[in-house]
């Protein structure tokens, strides 16, 4: 029996709309329809290296960084949680690098950090934008650099932890969470591991490692003797294959969604990764040119989440010129189940089929009534028809429904579900029929999965 | 745009589901439910008991609070010994009234003092970490129901985010709501139909069932919103809008059993005495306006309010004006079914343990008592016997 490798790459010759369209659904925020030829037209190795070096948008102003840090520093100074939420949803929206935001937001997730207990816009801030920086890096570089950041040793009571007095919340977490995972350690290495980091704590909002509250005998933490201290025990943790496994698990259910890649595919992705500097950039990109990435049984079985859901919507009809209201997309999102800086618990979202709550869909498509009005973005209505016009179509029904389901979903509607579509156009006016067959696609199943 | 009366899919469809289970009997005359209800109200932070149910006659008062210090003569004198805070008269007249258990010293051995775990603990009814498993002691014990009563055998959460912990079983379904504008479909598009021909179980047919849901949900709470209006004036705060909505559930034949809700910012580390009287009022009149509402609606069913706190607050205040996470606090039941009075010891404030206040009560004994009310299995919930407090009325 021949052996395939899980990870060989798809072939570069079957490339279509479909395909690019699913490569920015799972991996950015939709694309626009401009965008959308022009990756087909380039071919499979550009346009996805376009999207790993964070230059697939079309028109993105030069003074976006400027304006970004403009935004983050008022939202800190405000003080308010959603104006935060605002402006990252403004860099996920209008920046130049979505996959990097598809990233942070999937590490927010696996460093889930609460502004509700953390009570600190700055720190919440500050830890946002390092595990933006830090997205593609080396894991060891982004799991130090987030483990010595405020924003998780306030969140996880480091500071509580001294000698004598060890706190483990922080030690437990770091292990059953950020690396190796439930199974791959016992009780006795938490209370080793919060020995190691004890002295690690916060002043002035800044990490100090205090001698004086460290305790500093030997401690054996995963089999292994030694006066460890807290970067001792990073690398501990960096060095034990579970931790490869547990990242290269995240990174597969983030792009290929849950139960996609089986235990050997993740066990190969994790084997490639350690021998690649253990680099974040290298196993995205091996999924995202893989055969397995592109395949029929991957596209469509993927739950869409809110950030998803609501930005792609806006970016793909061409709507982000003027600004949308950013706060009530914070808003809109925090109805979905998605609030930003306020993950429910440490274990961050659980996502897939929990984002398809009854509550939710209700919030998902009043979004989308709202979108096609222009009030869910506090804009005039979307005009839809320009938009085919512009792209060079004919503004009947027939050709909208054509042009928005090639924009939106790659590929022609299910027979069934065009009927439906075609049934349910009430309207008289081209403009409104436009806007109503928007509506109506971006209310429909297959809007919440790609 | 859109309208749902252009698009509703024909009653061929057949019964549909609800994200809801309560809503299936709701209506505007819905035959009233049987069985008792219980509506659990989370004090969110850590309450400061020796403000609630002030220990005035006890030294140790004095001298460990004194930006802090209430007045013996601002209190609700209950007996010699304690006294209510001043907020809190309604609770004074529902104690008077024979509707009010107070229990004293409530916690569990060596408490926690971190808002998580402390939590987990009250969520799960077990002590140790290892036993939060996600499984809370409301699901549980509607879990032991749900096999004989599966139509009453869930709960509803009133409030932002998902259910707690402590109404999520295996079996037993847990909803949450946060106002009836949650579900409003503002314009609804066309349900789609799913592809008779299409019977495996993929993720296009889950989410077509879900929206499916969502749109009947919706439709049958906006019926409920316009069949049930309460004459009833609840305190213009979450607690009391919260209360409210379950009175006008409760009106309209919800058949959940449990409902569930938080009554947030307790957690006074600074500046305690104003936002902690806030807090206790809006409490007590929310909850005093509730049942009072319900006993107006006649609805042959009997309804217990539980009041809990994860834990209460040191017995020093701090240099903040405030006090840190502590032990021992009271839990209050309310309702017509209560054996009306105070139970339990009040914990001193010289006999301390660790600088806090020693514990009496373990909180499963009135845990206890309300399984055995709803008539749900307590041992096999709590996970071994404890021995109910008694504040209910025996039957």
């Amino acid at each position: 029996m021949i052996k395939t490798d899980p990870w060989r790459r798809h072939d570069v010759r079957d490339w279509q709309r479909k395909h690019v369209v699913h490569l920015h659904r799972r991996a950015a925020f939709r694309a626009t329809w401009a965008e959308i030829q022009r990756d087909v037209s380039d071919g499979a190795d550009v346009a996805i290296g376009r999207l790993l070096d964070g230059k697939p948008r079309l028109g993105v102003p030069k003074t976006f960084e400027h304006v970004s840090k403009a935004l983050g520093k008022h939202a800190v100074a405000r003080g308010d949680v959603r104006n935060l939420q605002a402006w990252w949803i403004y860099r996920m929206l209008a920046g130049a690098d979505p996959l990097r935001e598809r990233l942070a937001l999937a590490w927010h997730d696996h460093f889930a950090t609460s502004q509700l207990k953390v009570r600190n816009l700055a720190v919440m801030h500050q830890q946002n934008e390092i595990l933006r920086q830090q997205a593609l890096a080396p894991f060891a570089q982004l799991l130090r650099r987030t483990a010595k950041d405020p924003a998780l040793l306030l969140w996880l009571d480091a500071e509580t932890n001294r000698a004598g007095h060890p706190n483990e919340n922080f030690a437990r977490e770091i292990m059953e969470l950020f690396t190796l995972g439930i199974g791959n350690f016992n009780e006795a290495d938490v209370k080793e591991a919060a020995r190691a980091l004890t002295g690690w704590t916060v002043r002035d909002q800044k990490f100090v490692d205090l001698d004086v509250r460290h305790d500093s005998a030997d401690k054996v933490i995963l089999g292994q003797r030694g006066p460890w201290r807290g970067d001792d025990l990073l690398r501990l943790l960096l060095d034990d294959p579970a931790t490869s496994l547990r990242v290269a698990g995240r990174l597969c259910e983030e792009f290929l969604g849950a139960g996609v890649a089986d235990e050997v595919a993740v066990a190969a992705l994790a084997a490639g990764m350690r021998e690649n500097g253990f680099e974040v950039r290298w196993a995205v990109e091996t999924i995202l040119r893989s055969e397995l990435f592109f395949a029929k049984t991957t596209r469509n079985q993927r739950v869409v989440g809110p950030a998803e859901f609501v930005i792609g919507a806006i970016r793909a009809l061409e709507f982000g010129k003027p600004m949308p209201r950013t706060t009530l997309l914070a808003d809109a999102l925090s109805r979905m189940g998605l609030g930003l800086f306020r993950p429910p618990n440490v274990g961050g979202w659980n996502g897939g089929e929990e984002w398809l709550s009854a509550r939710a869909l209700v919030a998902r498509t009043n979004f989308v009534s709202g979108l096609v009005t222009g009030e869910a973005i506090g804009r005039g209505p979307l005009d839809a028809l320009a938009l085919v016009k512009r792209h060079g179509h004919h503004s009947d029904a027939e050709s909208c429904i054509d042009f928005f389901s090639g924009l939106l979903f790659g590929e022609p509607l299910p027979p069934l579900d065009r009927t439906q579509i075609a049934n349910g156009l009430t309207a008289s006016k081209p403009d409104e029929v436009a806007r109503q067959v928007v509506a109506l696609l971006l209310a429909s199943p297959a809007a919440h999965i790609s | 745009m859109l309208t749902r009366r252009s698009f509703l899919q024909s009653s061929s469809l057949g019964a549909v589901a609800t994200a809801m289970p309560g809503l299936r009997g709701a209506a505007a005359q819905a035959p009233r439910s049987k069985g008792r209800v219980l509506v659990v109200v989370e004090l969110d932070g850590g309450n400061d008991g020796i403000n609630t149910v002030v220990p005035f006659a006890d030294d140790g008062y004095s001298q460990a609070r004194k930006k802090l210090f209430l007045k013996p003569s601002s209190l609700l004198k209950i007996d010699d010994q304690i006294g209510f805070h001043g907020s809190l008269k309604p609770f004074m007249k529902l104690l008077q009234d024979g509707q009010l258990a107070v229990v004293q010293g409530v916690a569990y051995p060596n408490p926690n003092l971190s808002h998580f775990r402390s939590r987990a603990i009250y969520y799960s009814a077990r002590r140790d970490t290892e036993d939060h498993i996600g499984i809370g002691w409301l699901g549980r014990g509607l879990d032991a129901r749900a096999k004989q009563h599966p139509k009453t055998s869930h709960s509803l959460y009133i409030g932002g985010g998902a259910p707690p912990i402590a109404l999520r079983g295996h079996r037993a379904a847990a909803s949450s709501l946060e106002s009836l504008s949650d579900f409003t479909l503002l314009d609804a598009p066309p349900v789609m139909s799913s592809d008779a021909a299409s019977k495996k179980r993929s993720l296009q047919e889950l989410v077509r069932r879900n929206l499916r849901r969502a749109d009947e949900t919706s439709r049958r709470l906006e019926q409920l919103v316009k069949a049930t209006k309460t004459e009833f004036s609840y305190p213009d705060v979450p607690v009391g809008k919260r209360l409210e909505l379950v009175a006008r559930l409760l009106r309209a034949g919800y058949e959940a059993p449990v409902f569930y809700t938080s009554h947030g910012g307790f957690d006074t580390h600074a500046n305690q005495l104003g936002s902690h009287g806030d807090l206790l009022s809006q409490l007590a009149t929310s909850v005093s306006t509730f049942l009072a509402d319900m006993k107006d609606a006649s609805l042959g069913r009997e309804i217990t309010v539980l009041v809990f706190s994860e834990f209460g607050r040191t017995v020093k205040e701090n240099g903040s004006a405030g006090t840190d996470h502590g032990t021992a606090g009271p839990m209050f039941v309310a309702g017509p079914a209560v054996e009306a009075g105070v139970y339990g010891t009040t914990p001193s404030m010289t006999d301390l343990r660790n600088g806090r206040l020693k514990v009496h009560v373990d909180f499963r004994r009135v845990y206890a008592d309300m399984l055995e009310w709803l008539g749900l299995p307590a041992a096999a919930v709590l996970g071994g016997p404890f021995r109910p407090m008694g504040v209910m009325q025996r039957a």
